[in-house]
């Protein structure tokens, strides 16, 4: 413990040198710009600036990534709450009251205890940190080739589950992820898989450009199907009449605040999409537990604290299975993976020891960038919402300009443009469709540690697929797999003669 | 909806046959001393199941007549916005080496600011040519990003 403490207190050593703070500062405000732009969420923006890190340490790199997707997060709350359209999904819940009292001209209360909200989230989430995260490592030295497979396939069904309308659809993304995965050399024994002859394709397909395609052109492509006039259209920005929150109002939201970060850190911790199970999680407690729970969706400032608390909350503990297993359990945390990786560090139980001042200067940092998003947010509330004066019609192409752009920084080659362009008509056909992206994407970039971990399993145990039960922890992933498999049948067959019931 | 679903199980269905046929060409080997294609073999096998039970499924709820439109964006085919969008990029992407950075910047951001409704040249020309410049200095002079110089030479 005080071991870590002490690592801790180097790591803001780490974070608090000007270079790093440039970047943390740089990411912070770039990742908040992206989560008000439409068009653009934060696996599309850290996607795109990756090549903008391939000049920088590793430390420097990932603290700048990091600072882009909680400054996303940030963003997204801001337009939630100013125009009710969520910049992510993760402010999908502060929505409801948000925008409620940015109505009543609390637009900048709203605001202000978001920022304050993230902050006592993180200021307490940077202590889960230093206590989890050294003995989650020591623990996840025990995990052998069957449990990392066991756990990522959980991973995947637990994300397939709770996103997208049907658990059927968001597997068969998964699948396909994996497929595209094994495209390029065989992870084993370095032939080539699925590459038509093209050299191009020997590297595997860029994820960057899968992220990109799905995420960010997939989604202009959707505002560009749209009638033109809607492009036109300006946004009213309700005025901001105070500031400030008042007395009661932080009375209000302290204890909303403290829940959501216990709540948020915990969700962070396992498979899915942690912030906007957070969010939810949050909401309906504070909703459930309060005095007046008829004031929810008119502009509760609990409904805003609260979740906000627990989205910055899940988005620091998701850094635990990330930085300790190497697995990351949502696009985000999969996208910085791919980043670590391209910056030659391999996430693992041996990280922490191994890259001490990349671990604790990165969760240095994030408390950092915090601070930084609580001090220089508030103020430029203003421009941020001049930005979202700027017509969809000018800001669509620009987006497209930065994808080409930053697409082809990655290898210095048009072939991965074709890719992203490729993957964003993909993108496009899926959200037409009702396809969910995620589990794709997750799938992709898992997709041969998977496969590793499957060879290795069967190569350990002479071909008997009982490795996966007969060890325990293995046994545990594989069993609650099932159960999450299960459940969804159960409903429906439960729910079958209900119907026929209510009809007859 | 339940032709667009049922054609995208097909999709999926026929993916997961092609991954087969193409898994079935590559060593297989054993699952003691599994071969390059034995994992992809697996994921088209169960890809295949996936959508077969999806389509079974869009095929049995549409006969009950409750299968509901699930489709996010409801508009009928493509719009022609989207595909003047759509073939601007890829003119792009065909020819970003020979015009080069600059120029190909510029010419896109002219095409797809008209195409979405930027029609008066006074507005659509200045707005791209400060931006093509703009990334210009950005990325090629500052961030030093070898970008093609193409026939400008810039």
């Amino acid at each position: 413990m005080i071991e870590s403490l002490q690592h801790l207190i180097n790591g803001f050593a780490v974070a608090g040198t000007i270079q790093n703070l440039f970047y943390c500062l740089i990411g912070a405000i770039v990742g908040t710009l992206i989560g008000v732009l439409p068009g653009i969420g934060p696996i599309a923006g850290i996607a795109l600036l990756i090549p903008a890190t391939f000049g920088l340490n590793p430390t420097s790199a990932i603290i700048m990534l990091a600072g882009i997707y909680y400054g996303a997060m940030y963003g997204g709350s801001t337009t939630s709450i100013l125009l009710n359209v969520p910049g992510e999904t993760a402010s999908v819940i502060t929505c409801i009251d948000g925008y409620q009292m940015a109505q009543k001209g609390r637009a900048g209360p709203a605001l202000a205890m978001c920022a304050i909200g993230s902050f006592i989230a993180g200021t307490i989430g940077i202590f889960g940190l230093v206590f989890l995260a050294p003995p989650l490592a020591r623990a996840a030295l025990a995990f052998g080739p069957p449990e990392y497979f066991s756990l990522m396939v959980f991973a995947f069904i637990i994300l397939s589950n709770v996103t997208g309308a049907s658990l059927i659809k968001s597997l068969m993304m998964a699948v396909i992820g994996l497929i595209i995965g094994t495209i390029g050399l065989d992870p084993v024994t370095g032939d080539a898989r699925f590459t038509f002859g093209s050299i191009s394709l020997l590297s595997g397909i860029e994820f960057v450009a899968v992220a990109i395609g799905l995420f960010g052109i997939g989604e202009v492509l959707i505002n560009v199907s749209q009638p033109l006039e809607m492009l036109e259209q300006r946004v009213l920005i309700p005025r901001l009449r105070e500031l400030f929150p008042s007395f009661r109002d932080l009375r209000n939201s302290i204890a909303p605040v403290l829940r959501g970060t216990g709540i948020g850190f915990g969700v962070g911790l396992v498979p899915g999409p942690a912030p906007v199970i957070a969010t939810y999680a949050s909401y309906m407690t504070e909703k459930r537990i309060s005095k007046h729970p008829d004031e929810f969706g008119k502009g509760a400032i609990e409904g805003v604290a609260g979740p906000e608390a627990a989205n910055n909350s899940a988005c620091q503990s998701a850094f635990i299975p990330l930085f300790v297993l190497g697995i990351p359990f949502a696009p985000p945390t999969a996208i910085l993976l791919g980043a670590l990786l391209i910056h030659g560090v391999s996430p693992g139980p041996l990280m922490i020891s191994q890259h001490p001042g990349l671990f604790w200067g990165v969760i240095a940092s994030m408390y950092i960038g915090n601070f930084i998003l609580l001090i220089l947010n508030l103020p430029f509330v203003p421009l941020f919402a001049n930005i979202l004066r700027i017509p969809k019609k000018i800001l669509l192409p620009l987006v497209i300009l930065f994808c080409i752009t930053g697409m082809f920084t990655v290898n210095n080659a048009v072939f991965d443009i074709w890719m992203m362009l490729l993957f964003g008509g993909l993108g496009f056909l899926m959200r037409k469709w009702a396809y969910e992206a995620a589990p794709l994407l997750l799938a992709l970039v898992l997709g041969p540690k998977l496969e590793v971990a499957f060879r290795q399993s069967l190569m350990i145990s002479h071909g008997d697929f009982g490795v996966f039960m007969h060890r325990p922890i293995s046994m545990i992933f594989i069993l609650a797999t099932v159960i999450f498999l299960i459940i969804p049948v159960f409903r429906l067959v439960l729910r079958k003669p209900k119907e026929i019931s209510e009809k007859v | 909806m339940k032709r667009g679903e049922a054609i995208g199980g097909m999709v999926l269905l026929l993916f997961g046959m092609v991954t087969i046929i193409l898994a079935l060409r590559m060593p297989i080997g054993t699952f003691r001393m599994a071969g390059t294609g034995l994992f992809p073999l697996c994921l088209g096998i169960i890809l295949m199941i996936l959508s077969g039970g999806f389509i079974l499924k869009v095929f049995f709820q549409s006969n009950k007549g409750k299968v509901k439109s699930v489709s996010s964006v409801e508009s009928p085919g493509l719009p022609m916005v989207l595909i003047l969008f759509l073939g601007t990029m890829v003119f792009i992407a065909l020819f970003f080496d020979k015009l080069g950075y600059p120029l190909a910047s510029f010419i896109l951001m002219v095409a797809l600011l008209r195409i979405l409704g930027v029609k008066k040249w006074a507005r659509n020309l200045p707005l791209s040519l400060v931006t093509a410049i703009a990334c210009y200095f950005l990325f090629v002079q500052w961030l030093k990003i070898p970008l093609p110089k193409g026939w400008l030479g810039i």
